[in-house]
């Protein structure tokens, strides 16, 4: 598989867990490990040490969210993200796929709660070998004509904390690093699963009682039971969605208590186990005492809100495709960071009071600053165009003065 | 010279504890978490007894139930933040823990599978000493064989509500294992008699007792049988530090009515008639910013302070604005936190 040839050291790592690893590796065999693994190979696949205290990290499978997490550059393990969104729309989706395929790829077992097979088959696949390196001789060649415009572009993109920096170089120089923690993927493909048992999906029991104590128990089997360095992922899609949960399952005593033991088992296994889970705020606002209470017992909020797009402009830019793919679609609220709000806001955040949107195109999805939207259009044309669709607002102006 | 430079001057007349009995309140906001000003209450009442008092107060022993995070969490942040080693201070007799996170709603894991968390348990000691020396790593270290003592403590789950507080292996660590009051209010008792050897005077940390009340079925009964027992607990123990949740969402209500709202807004404001001592930690009015990590509000309930009490610095200060002080902190990226007014920020 495409995969495996790029499984080479990580240069982030420090070199006293490069040893640690050699002593670990033959013990270790989760399927997607390599068997003709180095001494320099980690000891579980996609987990890295945060480059801010050390706390192994993975990454959500979103390059720009990673970004995010208060330099930390990936999820810190034993810690919960709670991404709730507004409307009717579904951009928290493509994040759980994002999270569950680089969870799929990396070995990592994935449970999903209250979805089923269908919904692992739409997992996006990694990005092309090819098409990728294509890109990259690209990049690389562009970088030659202006490599400092170059690279800021990127920075930008990758929405750039400190931390950041090496996964947004990453991209041009060293890629294949940043593959092996965080793999290219394309919604536009589809991930083949593994033979076997890659994803757990646990059933919403049609119980009278709560239905998260069977949902706990099961995951608690899977942790209990797998090799001791198994990574886990819980992915939680539109908890309390009256589609799929049981209608007195909203209840405080019924959901509450569930993410608080959800919380006491991230807490248990602070070194095998992340979740992310997805709430549609539409049906349950953040005005409310439950939203709140919830948000206090995850380790991490997100708030997508979704701009109103007419069905008009929709279209428009759909047949200009490459263009307005970055043409940020929402706004992306940051309530609360794992382990640094925890911490009580500990040191400077760049960036943390910022705007940020995020842009879901074909391919993957991007969180930005909104102010400083990635841009690649250069034409007249497109400028027209983006001038027309956003009404003139002061972002083409600026454009036409930078270029 | 305070007794310990962790602690900012600023800050240093409001995390000591009063001379008599009290009750103090420390609220907290999902963008700023008062866990730091927790860590700087559990300095200045275990501190103090090292350096022998010279800041007022002569120390104090101190039982923290924490409903919302784990030990290792507070030991951690003792040590970078505060500088305190929370472990020695337990074997001490000066500190007791009750963890009221890991198994209050999560039940041990099922008959059967202790085949795997055996081998996590064995495998840990030689994954983990290697991760070098950060204490960030201890958590490691330590966690796979508290959780196989857990799951060995919980071998019999039936008829373990009266005995569990007797469960755990080291002494001075306790583990609540049901949101029932009374359980508390035993385990509390129990966790109590380990500290109270040396004859000083106690202090109570609640973290977050409010998830009990959040988490109930039946949350306004709950939060009758919670402020008694505060208040029966009170009658032994001459301090209380109750740290809970303000958030906007929780206090105000909404139209249709919920209960967890409502008995959260109760717990609130009657507690802070109780306290003698409010600190709120709150984000910036204004929004982020890079050199502030969130604002302190302290305000001390006048009414019930009678000539008695705080360090003298203080009093004066409590003369100039009866409305409270308020100050900015923000924490380093070391643990260490500075406080300081609005608008000093560089000094």
């Amino acid at each position: 598989m495409a995969f495996r040839k790029r499984n080479v050291a990580l240069k982030r790592a420090p070199s006293g867990e490069t040893n640690d690893n050699a002593l670990l590796d033959p013990s270790s065999s989760p399927p997607a490990t390599p068997a003709t693994a180095s001494a320099s190979n980690p000891p579980t696949p996609g987990v890295r040490p945060s480059p801010v205290d050390g706390r192994p990290t993975t990454s959500t499978g979103t390059p720009s969210l990673d970004g995010i997490l208060a330099g930390h550059a990936g999820l810190p393990l034993g810690t919960s993200l709670l991404i709730g969104e507004n409307g009717t729309t579904e951009y928290a989706t493509p994040l759980l796929r994002f999270y569950a395929a680089e969870g799929v790829v990396q070995g990592h077992k994935v449970h999903v709660v209250g979805m089923d097979e269908v919904w692992g088959r739409m997992l996006p696949g990694i990005a092309e070998e090819r098409g990728s390196g294509k890109k990259r001789e690209d990049a690389k060649e562009r970088m030659k004509i202006a490599w400092r415009y170059e690279g800021l572009g990127q920075f930008e993109s990758a929405r750039g904390a400190s931390a950041n920096r090496s996964t947004a170089q990453a991209d041009g120089s060293s890629a294949e690093d940043a593959a092996l923690f965080c793999h290219t993927f394309d919604l536009a493909k589809r991930l083949t699963l593994p033979v076997g048992t890659a994803i757990n999906y646990i059933p919403i029991p049609r119980t009278t009682s709560s239905p998260f104590a069977a949902i706990l128990q099961n995951l608690q089997r899977q942790l209990a039971l797998s090799l001791p360095n198994t990574v886990h992922r819980l992915v939680i899609p539109s908890l309390l969605s009256p589609a799929i949960y049981p209608p007195h399952s909203p209840q405080p005593s019924s959901v509450l208590q569930f993410l608080h033991a959800l919380r006491a088992l991230l807490r248990q296994y602070p070194t095998r186990l992340t979740a992310i889970i997805t709430i549609p705020l539409s049906l349950y606002p953040r005005s409310t005492g439950l939203v709140r209470w919830m948000e206090i017992l995850s380790d991490g909020v997100f708030e997508l809100s979704p701009f109103a797009v007419s069905l008009h402009e929709n279209l428009a830019t759909s047949a200009g495709a490459t263009k307005d793919e970055e043409r940020p679609q929402g706004m992306f609220a940051v309530h609360k960071l794992p382990v640094f709000h925890e911490k009580g806001g500990r040191g400077g955040l760049e960036g943390l009071g910022e705007d940020l949107a995020f842009t879901l195109s074909r391919r993957k999805f991007v969180v930005a600053k909104f102010s400083l939207p990635p841009v690649e259009g250069d034409t007249e044309a497109q400028e027209a165009a983006v001038r027309e669709v956003s009404g003139g607002s002061a972002m083409p102006r600026k454009e036409e003065l930078e270029f | 010279m305070p007794p310990s430079s962790r602690i900012p001057p600023l800050l240093q007349p409001y995390v000591g504890l009063p001379k008599d009995k009290s009750i103090l309140l420390l609220t907290s906001t999902l963008g700023a978490s008062a866990n730091w000003l927790v860590i700087r209450f559990l300095c200045d009442a275990l501190n103090t007894t090292h350096n022998g008092g010279e800041g007022g107060g002569e120390g104090a022993n101190v039982v923290l139930v924490s409903c919302m995070r784990e030990h290792e969490f507070w030991k951690q942040e003792a040590r970078k933040g505060g500088g305190l080693d929370l472990e020695k201070c337990r074997r001490e007799g000066t500190f007791a823990f009750v963890d009221a996170l890991s198994a209050l709603f999560l039940d041990a894991p099922p008959q059967g599978v202790g085949v795997g968390m055996g081998t996590q348990a064995a495998r840990a000691p030689q994954t983990l000493p290697l991760r070098g020396a950060p204490p960030g790593r201890t958590v490691l270290v330590r966690e796979p064989p508290a959780a196989a003592a857990r799951q060995g403590a919980q071998t019999d789950p039936a008829g373990n509500k009266t005995a569990s507080a007797s469960s755990s292996t080291p002494a001075g660590l306790y583990t609540l294992q049901s949101a029932d009051v009374a359980h508390l209010k035993a385990t509390v008792l129990t966790a109590l008699s380990h500290v109270c050897t040396n004859g000083r005077k106690t202090l109570l940390v609640l973290d977050n007792p409010d998830v009990l009340i959040a988490t109930s079925a039946t949350p306004t009964r709950t939060l009758t049988s919670l402020m008694s027992l505060l208040l029966t607990l009170h009658t032994q123990i001459p301090h209380i530090l109750v740290h809970t949740q303000s958030d906007d969402p929780l206090l105000t209500l909404s139209s249709p009515q919920q209960p967890i709202e409502h008995a959260q807004h109760n717990f609130l404001v009657k507690l802070a008639h109780m306290s003698r001592r409010i600190l709120s930690v709150r984000v910036l009015d204004t929004g982020v910013a890079r050199d502030v990590s969130g604002v302190l509000r302290i305000t001390e309930n006048t009414s019930s302070v009678g000539g008695t009490g705080l360090i003298p610095k203080d009093e004066e200060e409590r003369e100039t604005d009866k409305g409270g002080t308020e100050v900015l902190y923000r924490i380093g990226g070391d643990g260490g936190v500075k406080v300081f007014e609005r608008g000093a920020g560089e000094s």
